[in-house]
C-alpha cells in the first residue's frame, strides 16, 4: 500500500479505476494524493487482490475479496477515512465505514460490464483488454452500483452530460493508451477534495 | 431508423463537434489536426492511433457524451471509414 503525506488522520483511501483503466489513472491519483499531502491530508493507495503489484492472479480476483480488502485497509489507517474513487472503483467502497466519498466519473456496474465486454470483443475475445476476469467477478460488478446515500460528491469531466456536483474541463485519461499526467486536472481534483473533506 | 438526410443541421453540428472532441481526447490528437477533419477524412486504417482498442474507447465515449447506445453488432468498418460516416452514424442514434 502506497502511503503519502502525514501519518495522522484524516486519510484519503484512494482507488484508481479498474483493470486497464487502473494503469491509465494511477499517475493521476498519485498526483492528487501528493497535492492533498500539502493540505495536511494523508493518502493511501492499496493494491486490491489481483491488481497492480498483488501476487494474486487477476483471474482469481472476486468482488467480496476486494470489498473485504478495502475494509481491512481502512482499519489499518488513521481515521477519519475519506474515500476518493475513480470510475468503476466507486462500485467497491460501499462496505468501508468512511466519513465521506468523492467519486470522479463513476459508472454503474452494468455500464462497466458493457465497457469490459466491448474491450473483450476488441481484443479478439480472449480476455478483457489484457485482463483475464472470473465470471463471478464480472457478475458481481454488473450487479453493483455506486453509493448515493450519505456524504457523496460526484465529479465529472465537462464533456460528460450526466449529473454531477462539479465538472472539470479535461480529456478523460482512462480512455488514452498512454496518458500524460494532466497536472491541471490533478490540481482541480485535489482542491475540490480538500475543501470537501474540510467541510465534513 | 432515421437516414442521414433527415437529421436537422443544428443537431448535426452538435454531433460533429462531439465526434471531433472524442477523437481528439481518446486518440490524443492535436486540435490543429482534428480541426481539419471534414466528411471525407479517412479514419480507420488511416489514423495509426485508431486501433481496435481505441475504437472501443471512441464508441463508449460517444455513448457517454451523446447519451446514446451503440450495439456492438452495429459496428462495422463502414461507419468508421470516414469522419463523415462516423458523424452520420452517431447523429442517427441521437435522433432515433
Amino acid at each position: 500500500m502506497l502511503r503519502l503525506g502525514p501519518r495522522h488522520g484524516p486519510t484519503v483511501l484512494a482507488l484508481p479505476a479498474l483493470f486497464e483503466e487502473a494503469n491509465r489513472t494511477r499517475a493521476l491519483i498519485v498526483a492528487i494524493l501528493r497535492l492533498l499531502a500539502v493540505h495536511g491530508i494523508g493518502g493511501a493507495l492499496p493494491d486490491l487482490p489481483g491488481q497492480n503489484d498483488s501476487l494474486i492472479p487477476t483471474e482469481d480476483a472476486r468482488l467480496p475479496d476486494w470489498r473485504a480488502a478495502l475494509v481491512a485497509a481502512a482499519h489499518r489507517l488513521p481515521g477519519p477515512i475519506h474515500i476518493v474513487a475513480l470510475r468503476g472503483a466507486a462500485l467497491l467502497d460501499g462496505d468501508v465505514p468512511a466519513v465521506s466519498r468523492w467519486y470522479l466519473s463513476p459508472l454503474s456496474g452494468e455500464a462497466q460490464r458493457r465497457e469490459l465486454e466491448r474491450l473483450r470483443i476488441a481484443s479478439g475475445g480472449a480476455d478483457h483488454g489484457g485482463n483475464r476476469l472470473h465470471p463471478d467477478l464480472l457478475a458481481g460488478l454488473t450487479a453493483a452500483r455506486p453509493l448515493t446515500d450519505g456524504r457523496v460528491r460526484v465529479a465529472r469531466l465537462a464533456d460528460d452530460p450526466r449529473e454531477a456536483d462539479i465538472t472539470f474541463p479535461a480529456a478523460p485519461p482512462w480512455r488514452r493508451s498512454e496518458p500524460e499526467v494532466d497536472s491541471q486536472l490533478a490540481a482541480r481534483c485535489a482542491a475540490d477534495i480538500a475543501s470537501w473533506i474540510g467541510a465534513a | 431508423m432515421n437516414e442521414g438526410g433527415r437529421v436537422d443541421p443544428e443537431a448535426m453540428n452538435r454531433v460533429e463537434d462531439t465526434v471531433r472532441g472524442v477523437l481528439r481526447d481518446v486518440l490524443a490528437l492535436p486540435d490543429a489536426q482534428v480541426d481539419t477533419f471534414d466528411a471525407d477524412t479517412a479514419l480507420f486504417g488511416a489514423l495509426p492511433e485508431l486501433d481496435s482498442m481505441a475504437v472501443a474507447g471512441v464508441l463508449t465515449e460517444l455513448e457517454d457524451r451523446l447519451g446514446i447506445v451503440i450495439e456492438d453488432d452495429e459496428v462495422d468498418g463502414e461507419m468508421l471509414e470516414t469522419f463523415g460516416a462516423l458523424t452520420r452514424f452517431a447523429a442517427e442514434r441521437v435522433t432515433a
